[in-house]
């Protein structure tokens, strides 16, 4: 998926800030790489779009792989990409003052009244998180706690489930003997859960390496059905015309 | 309004707050009011733990633990052993506790964020230095302090000419406005100001809109006082900016029980956020129920302050699981597909008991129902004690505007935020059971196709089954547990009917009984409970305490 986000003019400040910032020496490495994957996925695309650099090539693996993370966090949820890592950018001591303000003509004491309050943009410098300005009181907004990630990151039904074709290709060279039919514990082939979970650039993937439309999972459904459940429609017309 | 603008008035904003957060942290003693006599109410003891400066010399455990914990990213095998370690002491050899488990429970628990002071319990909450410093001059248990020996207040009531009479100090240009919730306009405001500022989840992904019927509801109980909803706003335009609510309800904290405040909506403008009005606004609701002759309070926050008296955690009940799937409220289990997951959800078409006397609460039936609750909440360590005219209230105030089709379960009316059925015995024509549940939407801020969740949260229910069999005792429980998961069940038939994505529940009352076998899962939330000017001894939620069961300590639904 190409990346269409225009990110805001207080991103462009931000990325400013951070490119000179002395603050930045003294950050960790994980944050650079976070706030490498983010700006990739901000201003190119939301994955990577070379293949995986060998293992040797640390410096280039590791902001490949973050990159590919920030992608898959945030999907295309930019507006949240953009706001983590104005929130980064900000622990680094970055503010927000866009420069379209002009100095403030007004007579001192009334400056604070011209907040516009109805503008219901959230204030870019803290994006995200929170409740309520209350420090969070009150109830809590809860969802269902994400499963553990990754936990068979190294097998073909794993790589199904994580989208990831670059992997995929990396595993197909090492594991040539892999059988791209085969079921997992559960009953699925990792067609079954490319198509389940939507992810398109994948299903093409296994398409091309020949696997088995026609397999049923342990509910009796094929590939198709439950691309077809899921409203993944762009999947369901991919596997109805395989060739195009 | 540029960013400049508000830096450069920051320093000033804060100063003039800060004079209130320190200048009269001790109120109290600089007004000379702090040696003035004691005016306990009756049910009021002091509380007998520890003096205060004891306990500071301790340094705390578990200060001393999450120290250590800082600075790594994975849960230390010391901790998981000892979580391990107190698991297997108190239920014995459990199946499915093993290793990993308590690894992942922890990490899911966000255990070190917390020891990182990212997050409270939960939640990204963080928070800063004075934050600290302002709840360490409240009448609240400290964090790390001892649990007391005896239940009790910790600051003595005052007679009201010795309240402070004048409102606190706020920033330049701002002013407090007290909140007719009876003008509909006013109302109006309340609920734009939380629809667009109130609490969110840790990324931003859902912010709680409550409806004005819902709040309309929820702050004009029985005896309400309008005082008690207080606004602030800014002075030139009078735009609503900031608000905290505070409810009479009468508490029931293990044996002892007193009138407090309950309080909630604390809401402050995102724009106003780096100006610590919250610790202004609780100041000034404090104030206002203390001119009441109320000097307790209880509050919920989700966020880590000191101290919790309990802690419970949210579970959720997917109902339309391909929206749920779409907003990534829920995931797709490793081991399932979503047609799976569809399936699985699906719950009955007709309610169970609907051919067992299953029906909307009545009028007629708020005697037996007030009757039948009072009797069943005394299962629980902290409770609210509600008279007929509260239990109306709560249960058939709110049940929305037009007809009420007889005998019917279905459906859900104009302006409805409450749902509340019995189970009339067909033979005896008593009622035997109670269940209830509100209407809480969220607003799902970044997607395309959805923009409203629409959540159910389990509130009060009642059973007469399971107390019947008081002689034994784990007969009793069985029989409790099988009962309230057809209520429970029930609720969630009837919820999906009426078009809820989401049934919530917390790890209060008996919920946890019923949880897992009516397909609940854990959330990431957790909420914690917070008593004002009252110590006890923990309370069981999210675990058990003492002998209790997890849950059975909490018996308030906080709306």
């Amino acid at each position: 998926m190409s990346s269409e986000y225009t990110p805001s003019l207080a991103f462009h400040n931000a990325a400013a800030y951070l490119s000179n910032a002395s603050s930045l020496s003294k950050v960790s490495n994980d944050t650079k790489l976070e706030l490498y994957g983010l700006f990739k996925c901000l201003t190119v695309s939301s994955s990577p779009n070379s293949s995986r650099p060998s293992i040797f090539d640390f410096t280039g693996r590791a902001k490949w792989d973050a990159w590919s993370s920030a992608g898959k966090t945030f999907g295309n949820r930019l507006v949240d990409a953009e706001a983590r890592y104005l929130e980064i950018a900000a622990s680094l001591g970055w503010r927000d003052q866009p420069i379209a303000t002009p100095p403030s003509l007004g007579k001192k004491g009334e400056e604070e009244e011209e907040i516009d309050w109805d503008d219901e943009s959230p204030p870019q410098n803290r994006g995200t998180g929170a409740g309520g300005g209350g420090g969070g009181m009150g109830a809590t907004v809860s969802s269902v706690a994400p499963p553990p990630l990754g936990e068979d990151a190294d097998t073909v039904h794993g790589i199904a489930l994580s989208g990831d074709v670059a992997e995929l290709k990396g595993f197909l060279d090492a594991h040539p003997e892999v059988d791209l039919n085969e079921r997992d514990e559960f009953g699925y082939t990792p067609l079954h859960l490319a198509c389940d979970r939507g992810n398109t650039i994948m299903v093409q993937e296994l398409l091309r390496k020949g696997v088995d439309q026609n397999v049923k999972d342990a509910d009796e459904f094929t590939a198709i059905e439950l691309a077809r459940v899921a409203g993944h429609e762009d999947i369901v017309a991919i596997l109805e015309k395989p060739d195009s | 309004m540029s960013g400049t603008h508000s830096t450069a008035q920051k320093g000033k904003a804060e100063e003039i707050i800060d004079t209130t957060l320190e200048g009269e942290d001790h109120a109290s003693s600089s007004e000379g009011e702090e040696d003035t006599a004691e005016h306990p109410i009756d049910q009021n003891t002091p509380s007998t733990s520890t003096s205060h400066k004891k306990k500071k010399k301790k340094k705390s455990k578990v200060s001393k633990a999450l120290k250590a914990l800082k600075g790594q990213k994975e849960v230390p095998q010391a901790v998981v052993d000892k979580v391990l370690e107190t698991v297997k002491a108190k239920h014995g050899e459990t199946e499915g506790v093993d290793e990993n488990t308590v690894r992942m429970a922890l990490d899911h628990l966000k255990i070190m964020d917390v020891a990182k002071g990212k997050t409270g319990l939960m939640g990204k909450g963080r928070k800063d230095a004075g934050d600290h410093k302002f709840w360490a001059t409240q009448p609240v248990p400290q964090l790390g302090e001892e649990g007391p020996t005896d239940d009790g207040y910790i600051e003595a009531s005052k007679p009201r000419e010795e309240v402070r009479q004048d409102p606190y100090p706020l920033p330049k240009d701002f002013q407090w406005s007290t909140i007719d919730l009876n003008d509909p306009n006013q109302l109006k405001e309340v609920y734009e100001l939380l629809s667009l500022n109130y609490v969110e989840d840790h990324d931003a992904s859902f912010r709680f809109r409550y409806t004005a019927e819902f709040l309309d509801w929820a702050l004009k109980p029985p005896g309400y006082h309008k005082e008690w909803h207080i606004g602030v706003r800014v002075a030139s335009n009078k735009k609503l900016v900031a608000f905290i609510s505070g409810v009479p309800i009468t508490l029931r904290v293990r044996n002892k029980t007193f009138g407090a405040s309950e309080i909630n909506y604390l809401c402050v403008h995102k724009k106003l956020r780096s100006k610590r009005l919250a610790p202004v606004l609780i100041k000034e609701v404090t104030r206002q129920c203390h001119l009441m002759g109320i000097f307790q309070a209880i509050y919920t926050a989700g966020v880590l302050l000191p101290t919790p008296v309990s802690t419970c955690r949210y579970f959720h009940r997917s109902l339309n699981v391909p929206k749920l799937i779409d907003i990534k409220f829920t995931y797709v289990p490793r081991n399932q597909t979503l047609a799976r997951m569809i399936r699985l959800n699906k719950v009955a078409s007709i309610p169970h008991l609907a051919q067992h006397g299953l029906r909307e609460m009545e009028d007629k039936d708020i005697p037996e129902v007030a009757e039948l609750f009072g009797k069943y909440m005394e299962r629980f360590d902290m409770v609210p004690l509600m008279s007929v005219d509260e239990v109306r209230h709560q249960f058939l105030s709110g049940i929305g505007e037009g007809e009420r089709v007889k005998g019917s379960w279905k459906g859900r009316r104009e302006k409805q935020v409450v749902w509340s059925y019995v189970v009339e015995d067909p033979q005896t024509h008593k009622i035997t059971d109670f269940f209830s549940f509100y209407s809480l939407p969220s607003t799902i801020i970044h997607d395309p196709k959805h923009n409203l969740l629409e959540a159910a949260y389990l509130f009060y229910y009642a059973t007469d089954v399971g107390l019947r069999t008081a002689g034994n005792l784990d007969e009793g429980e069985v029989n409790l547990k099988l009962r309230l998961g057809e209520l429970i069940g029930d609720a969630l038939i009837i919820a999906a009917e009426a078009g809820f994505d989401v049934f919530n529940a917390l790890t209060l009352m008996d919920n946890v009984s019923v949880l897992q076998d009516l397909k609940f899962g854990g959330g990431d939330g957790l909420l914690n409970f917070y008593l004002y000017n009252w110590r006890t001894s923990p309370l069981a939620g999210v675990t058990g305490a003492g002998d209790r069961d997890p849950g059975r300590g909490v018996g308030v639904v906080m709306l």
